[in-house]
């Protein structure tokens, strides 16, 4: 019954919140003081990383055990407190105006959980350098990528203004997609996000440009958590439905 | 043209100023909209305008763009959340968070510049301007909380609580559009830099703050009075300013300007 007590209290909910935000301010200085821990974090999904670098030197990664049991501690006391007032709300009278604050505990609950399906099943094939008319593999993903052509507009001033690649990918020799790869303008084949990311002209004078791909199975969810959330939050603001949680 | 712009925005400095100057001497206007302040705002909306225009894109690009837009939003969330005259005392402090900003503003680099091609896109105006607007809030919010601990009152204390609502409101809905964009220009929502993380410790710290008027008052230490939710109120600027100047100017940050 105490455990019970402690998992719904709001006052759990107020130190978790306290200690994630003094964790995450730790952590944004360990970052920049362990470049070589931490510079790698996001060349490849979050579970991978963790496993290979969190448990090896964990002083430096402290506040990442800070950051994660709090994260977990809010999960679960949103959680119970939801389940506790459902449960309260339908034996009594249900009205939209004490649903909406469980509906943004829900879709922050939806957010996290589809989150850690990214970071244990998401991948990242960062740094794919092509030339132009040249292929690579990509990554594990059985596919090899040839940029067929590459374009970009440069500014007077020197800088890029806008830049866009044509590629193909190949599956045992057959093309399975094809399309214009631009900044804020992926290609998606099979869950997987072809981004480029960088460009350049190599020593023989070819174009040549990088890309990452990636896939994160939980983003769509997470899109979809984060949208419900933005609603209930933005009904919750009608002043006739704050009075009560 | 591209100079005469920058007219509006040294008449709402010279506006701001006015209000922070007879503010701090004691002097209130009538009604806010009869204040040199709502005559500013009205200036730097018109500034605003005209260099969206000019420059193609969402004045949001940089930090002359960044710091006018955050003094812009603090004067908006004042006229929206102090008009009462119980509230009207968090006007003092107010006026000085709306002009600081705009006056850090008029020490930088103020010309147009075209933006990098994975800024162009609807997300960023989007990302970046729910984010100020959250700020802003914060910002009335120290205020309120100011006035709150030094002389109580409910009307301020309702209106420190919308502050910390309507900020956390739009905040959470900039960090929506921010992961949408960041998705499809990194090719992740998330991504670890200290902006990211500490982007995530405002949500947590605000998301926390809306939960606080919730726990009874009780006896012993830390109490769960209404003071002590207004001192974190005001204490939640401390870490967006952390979050928007801090990050940039003290940690080394990919998401930056």
């Amino acid at each position: 019954m105490a455990l019970w007590r402690f998992l719904t209290s709001l006052k759990t909910c107020a130190w978790a919140g306290l200690v994630f935000c003094v964790a995450g301010a730790a952590g944004s200085v360990a970052m920049g003081r362990f470049p070589e821990l931490f510079a790698d974090m996001d060349a490849q999904v979050f579970a991978g990383w963790f496993a290979r670098k969190g448990l090896v030197d964990p002083a430096p990664t402290l506040w990442l055990y800070g950051l994660l049991s709090c994260t977990g501690l809010l999960v679960v006391n949103a959680a119970c407190c939801t389940f506790e007032r459902l449960v309260q709300i339908f034996r009594g009278t249900v009205t939209m105006r004490r649903l909406l604050p469980h509906v943004m505990h829900l879709a922050f609950l939806g957010v996290v959980l589809s989150h850690l399906v990214s970071a244990v099943y998401g991948d990242r094939i960062p740094g794919v350098a092509i030339p132009q008319g040249g292929f690579a593999p990509v990554g594990g993903t059985g596919w090899v990528m040839r940029l067929d052509r590459f374009d970009a507009v440069m500014a007077p001033e020197g800088y890029p203004k806008d830049f866009s690649a044509t590629v193909t990918l190949f599956r045992d020799r057959t093309p399975v997609a094809r399309g214009v790869v631009r900044t804020n303008e992926p290609l998606f084949h099979e869950g997987y996000g072809i981004y480029i990311k960088n460009f350049g002209t190599s020593p023989w004078g070819a174009p040549y440009a990088v890309f990452d791909a990636n896939r994160d199975p939980g983003a769509t969810a997470i899109l979809v958590a984060s949208l419900l959330f933005s609603a209930a939050n933005l009904l919750y603001l009608f002043p006739a439905r704050r009075n009560d949680a | 043209m591209e100079d005469a712009h920058l007219i509006l925005f040294w008449l709402s400095l010279a506006a701001y100023g006015a209000e922070a100057g007879f503010r701090l001497a004691g002097v209130a206007p009538s009604s806010p909209r009869r204040s040199p302040l709502f005559a500013g705002v009205l200036l730097h909306a018109a500034f605003l305008g005209i260099r969206w225009v000019l420059s193609g894109h969402a004045p949001m690009a940089g930090l002359f763009e960044s710091l006018t837009v955050f003094s812009f939003c603090c004067a908006v969330a004042g006229l929206l959340l102090c008009r009462s005259e119980e509230t009207s005392m968090a006007w003092k402090p107010l006026s000085v968070l709306v002009l600081l900003p705009q006056a850090g503003a008029a020490l930088i680099d103020k010309r147009l510049t075209p933006l990098y091609p994975a800024l162009d896109t609807p997300w960023f105006a989007t990302h970046v301007g729910l984010s100020f607007l959250g700020y802003g809030f914060f910002a009335a919010g120290l205020a309120l909380g100011i006035v709150y601990l030094r002389s109580g009152g409910e009307a301020a204390y309702r209106a420190a609580g919308k502050s910390a609502l309507y900020g956390f409101s739009a905040f959470s809905a900039g960090m929506v559009c921010g992961g949408i964009w960041a998705y499809y220009a990194w090719g992740s929502y998330w991504i670890w830099t200290p902006k990211e993380i500490w982007s995530v410790i405002v949500w947590i710290y605000f998301a926390t703050l809306t939960h606080l008027k919730f726990i009874p008052a009780q006896g012993g230490w830390p109490g769960w009075t209404k003071r002590l939710e207004m001192g974190a109120t005001a204490a939640g600027y401390g870490v967006v300013l952390l979050t928007f100047l801090g990050v940039s100017l003290l940690l080394r940050s990919s998401h930056s300007f």
